[in-house]
């Protein structure tokens, strides 16, 4: 998987400061041992709002979010287990290397997201568009309907991905999101 | 046949349930389970549909139907007992030339199971117990364990099957499209872990579809005996128009399982996608013979993603560092509960080339059961290598084999009848690798007949287990060469015979040869080598000693065991960069030991503090005027937000790295001591604890001593570790809302039980106002302030 290097400073929290020096050397060097552990795997499903609203509460803010949406796909990406346990490795021996495996993660699953959201794009009908992600716990959309979410997609089996007693999501670089789709050819998609 | 699995004819299982119970019309996130009350005619056709196509096993539909997945309104026992009761009415209408089963169907809770998720092990074991009784109690026929991901789940469900009814198991795990479960383990792992568990047949179930899943039952029946399953999807799942399909139909899949079987496969069936079609086609594939295969001569011992052979004509290193024994900083560690210091040396030894490592955490007065325990699921965590799980004790065994996530090695059985009448039973109960001690009531034999006899007898009792010379390693024990002349020779002589009279595999504890010697790691390393002669197949040795590995190196690299001398030359061009890449460095940035902590060169930084403290200059004048003054700057930039929290931490190691050359040199009373100690933990449910390791790295290079707890603490886990230590301050770290609540009760707890002591909170989600809310007495927005805060408190 590529990843942009300005992405993990970001995610580092340097801003658009790329590392130099010694710090890059250890982002290259753990950004090369990540790509090997990682299993980047991705699920959808699309429901038509009428279904989308059987199994959540649209209101709120998920509902001003996908107003003018007709239908609406149901995402879930991660990039393995195996990840979590190299971030607590890492962790175990230095914190400038949890900081930076904890970036590299981030960089990466949000770029696993970007991949998913391409190949829906694919799958869209003519005139169709997809509008921005919206995850459970954004604005007032509660963080349990992640329960729902990753039932509908039977995550746990399709892509490994189960939630804790706390609501959060295992393995810990995951993300899971509603996706709506618009007619409007107008939006940029 | 009353049995399945009783001969090496093909057995047939059914086809795909959720897929046939979709078309069904079986909605996204309706409970299936509870078809077999709202629709059991449905349910009852589909077995019927199976029956008819000539499946001699239908798995009944309880897939989902454990505490932890199930949350539809009929309980449990309900659901179970009608499932088993619809698969058997459809048995008994089955034409009867056939043998028939109905089997209970157990699939995964869909919950992570700790180290990688939250889900308690025994709460798992707990749920699959549940549905295995009830589903016995209901008639199944065997228990089906399938679509499992991860090995500790897998092993659950087996013990529960196993301590809960005596039905034949089957079991078989889902491989992704890298031939590994989701956790990590691959064919070899899996293997190992159920032939360890004595199932009855293993094998794969859905993931890929039968052409994909060739080599990986190939290699499947090179690592096995018992009898091989396979339950293929209908291909690889094709989304078209946002539904799932499955490409494969029944004659194309007919003759991919029909390879299958000629790789070994003597139980076949399908998965999601398949239909009574597809079973009807491979129905009728010939009716032959699985061949027999002998169980391999492999000793396996596997981590949950990893499996290391203990070779018969090589040799690995067990890394032999954690044990307490002469090592009072590990000894305190555990004592303390401080997992992070455990964890350290286990990653030094991976780093180091260590191929097993040792866990032995026995110290007086210590519960070395809960002990034992808890390192060795930390320590799964973290390294992907297997472990040896070392204590005398059978009880602190058999729960750390039974939470280890795959198959160990056990240290160790010997000729004593207590020691065999209480080892051999765990490793014949939870399989594993068994380290063997040639000494019994009298003691250690002085010759070599005398510990070989022993082995012989050791080796006999196992086989009353169904253990076999392939299961153990023979340990002939290193006596010191200083009270005992001839103990090198009988060790070398004792290790001949094993192998050659018993076939056997050897490991030893190597530097126990050198005690009350001077020079130790010389003689060490020499012994090592004459043991690797005589055919050591593990030596117990520190992989931190560069004696010791450079004659493990040397020695396969003279013996033509290292192919080419590739690992030897790749070894010692690494070391030359290495140097030579320090040697450049440091004439470019580290100017001097301010510089190098500045650039956060913390190789350089150390090598600087050792020089100028070789030179003559007080340990404390360095950390005065060179360490504490720049690590200031740098903690002021920060601050002053002119460099960013990574270079902070850079600088901070480069430090820390230099204070401890320093530090080694002071006597304690001089400034040697750290400050603290400070408890760290990330709070009950809280899994991530990022935030809190970078503020345990930040006071430990600033000169704290932190006592890291962990994640997921319980908040008397908390408040015990501070009264034992005396600790005045606790810093706790949560990330979510919905861990808060547990801060607070922590919090709460500590206050109540321990008045003296404060409690720091930080986080994702706190701020100063809920940190004051929620009881807390200080909050620190990052690392840099809590080193400040400590820096202000009297500690």
């Amino acid at each position: 998987m590529t990843v942009d290097r300005a992405e993990i400073a970001r995610y580092m929290r340097m801003g658009r400061v790329l590392p130099d020096g010694a710090l890059e050397e250890r982002v290259t060097d753990i950004l090369g041992r990540a790509q090997k552990v990682i299993r980047p795997t991705k699920v959808w499903r699309r429901l038509d709002m009428a279904e989308l609203g059987r199994h959540f509460d649209i209101s709120g803010s998920i509902a001003r979010h996908l107003d003018g949406c007709h239908a609406a796909y149901l995402a879930c990406g991660t990039i393995g287990a195996a990840f979590d346990a190299f971030q607590r490795c890492e962790s175990v021996t230095s914190g400038v290397n949890a900081l930076i495996a904890q970036a590299v993660g981030a960089a990466m699953i949000e770029r696993l997201m970007d991949i998913t959201g391409d190949e829906i794009r694919n799958e869209l009908s003519n005139g169709e568009c997809l509008i921005s992600r919206y995850s459970p716990g954004y604005g007032d959309f509660p963080l349990a309907a992640q329960r729902t979410l990753l039932e509908i997609l039977d995550a746990p089996r399709t892509v490994g991905v189960s939630l804790t007693d706390m609501l959060l999501m295992v393995p810990s670089k995951s993300v899971s999101a509603i996706i709506g789709v618009r007619k409007d050819e107008q939006t940029v998609c | 046949m009353n049995r399945p699995f009783a001969d090496d004819t093909l057995l047939l299982l059914d086809g795909g349930m959720g897929t046939q119970l979709q078309t069904k019309g079986l909605m996204p996130g309706e409970v299936p389970e509870l078809w077999n009350l709202t629709r059991p005619d449905d349910v009852c056709a589909i077995h019927e549909a199976y029956f008819a196509a000539g499946a001699n096993v239908v798995y009944a539909n309880t897939f989902g139907a454990n505490k932890a997945k199930y949350h539809g309104d009929a309980s449990l026992s309900e659901v179970i007992s009608s499932a088993i009761g619809i698969a058997k009415a459809a048995k008994g209408r089955a034409d009867a030339s056939l043998p028939r089963f109905v089997a209970l169907d157990v699939g995964p809770t869909g919950r992570l199971l700790k180290p990688t998720g939250d889900f308690e092990f025994d709460a798992a074991y707990d749920a699959f117990a549940e549905q295995v009784s009830l589903g016995a109690k209901a008639g199944a026929d065997l228990v089906a364990i399938e679509t499992m991901g991860d090995t500790m789940e897998l092993k659950a469900a087996i013990l529960a099957a196993k301590e809960n009814c005596d039905l034949p198991i089957l079991a078989t795990v889902t491989l992704g499209e890298d031939g590994k479960l989701l956790t990590g383990a691959d064919v070899d792992c899996v293997a190992a872990l159920l032939e360890g568990l004595r199932v009855d047949a293993l094998g794969f179930n859905c993931g890929l579809g039968p052409d994909r899943l060739l080599p990986y039952v190939r290699r499947l029946a090179e690592r096995t005996s018992l009898p091989i399953a396979v339950k293929p999807n209908a291909g690889m799942p094709k989304i078209v128009g946002g539904k799932t399909m499955f490409s494969v139909g029944p004659e194309e899949f007919a003759v991919d399982v029909a390879r299958l079987v000629d790789a070994g496969a003597s139980i076949i069936g399908g998965c999601c996608g398949t239909t009574p079609e597809h079973i009807a086609v491979i129905s009728k594939l010939e009716k032959r013979c699985a061949p027999v295969r002998e169980k391999c001569a492999t000793c396996t011992i596997t981590s949950g993603s990893r499996a290391v052979e203990i070779p018969l004509d090589d040799t690995i290193i067990i890394g032999e560092r954690i044990n307490p024994t002469g090592k009072k900083k590990l000894k305190a560690a555990l004592a303390e509960g401080d997992t992070a210091y455990v964890l350290r040396e286990a990653v030094a030894q991976v780093e180091a080339g260590a191929h097993v490592l040792d866990v032995n955490v026995g110290v007086p007065g210590m519960d070395e059961p809960a002990v034992l325990d808890s390192t060795v699921q930390a320590l799964q965590g973290v390294v992907d290598l297997p472990l040896q799980i070392d204590t005398s004790d059978p009880k602190a065994l058999e729960r750390a084999m039974r939470h280890y996530n795959s198959k160990p090695l056990v240290n160790s059985v010997n000729g004593k009848e207590e020691s065999l009448n209480s080892v051999l039973p765990l490793v014949a109960k939870y399989g594993g690798a068994i380290v063997a001690l040639t000494l019994d009531e009298n003691g250690i034999p002085p010759t070599a007949e005398g510990r070989l006899a022993i082995a012989r007898r050791i080796l006999s009792r196992g086989a009353e287990y169904g253990l076999t010379k392939d299961d153990f390693v023979v340990d002939v024990l290193s006596l010191a060469v200083s009270a005992d002349a001839d103990s090198a020779n009988v060790i070398l002589d004792s290790m001949r015979m094993v192998r050659e009279e018993l076939g056997c595999r050897t490991c030893l504890g190597v530097s126990n040869i050198s005690f009350g010697l001077p020079a130790r790691p010389l003689l060490n390393a020499s012994f090592y080598t004459l043991a690797m002669g005589v055919g050591l197949s593990a030596g117990i040795v520190n992989p931190l000693s560069e004696e010791m590995m450079t004659a493990f190196r040397s020695y396969r690299a003279l013996t033509g065991k290292d192919k080419s001398c590739g690992n030897w030359v790749a070894w010692a061009v690494e070391k030359e960069t290495q140097s030579q890449s320090a040697a450049a460095s440091r004439s470019v940035e580290s100017a001097d030991l301010a510089s190098a902590i500045r650039h956060g060169l913390k190789e350089d930084a150390a090598h600087m503090a050792k020089t100028a403290v070789a030179s003559g200059e007080s340990p404390l004048g360095i950390i005065d005027k060179f360490i504490v003054p720049t690590l200031e700057e740098v903690g002021r930039g920060f601050e002053e937000k002119r460099i960013f929290l990574p270079q902070l931490l850079m600088s901070a190691e480069a430090a820390g790295a230099a204070f401890d050359a320093v530090r080694s040199a002071m006597p304690v009373e001089d400034g040697g001591a750290k400050k603290g100690p400070i408890i760290l933990a990330t709070v009950k449910g809280d899994i991530h604890d990022i935030g809190k390791n970078i503020c345990r790295a930040l006071l430990e290079n600033y000169g704290f001593k932190v006592i890291d707890l962990g994640r997921d603490v319980a908040p008397e886990v908390v408040v015990a570790a501070a009264k034992r230590e005396n600790v005045r301050l606790v810093g706790l770290s949560a990330l979510m809302t919905t861990t808060v609540g547990a801060m607070e009760e922590t919090i709460r707890l500590v206050h109540a039980k321990l008045p003296g002591c404060r409690v720091v909170v930080g986080g994702a989600v706190l701020t100063s106002d809920y940190a004051a809310k929620i009881g807390a007495d200080y909050y620190t927005k990052d690392a840099m302030e809590l080193v400040r805060l400590c820096g202000a408190l009297p500690l």
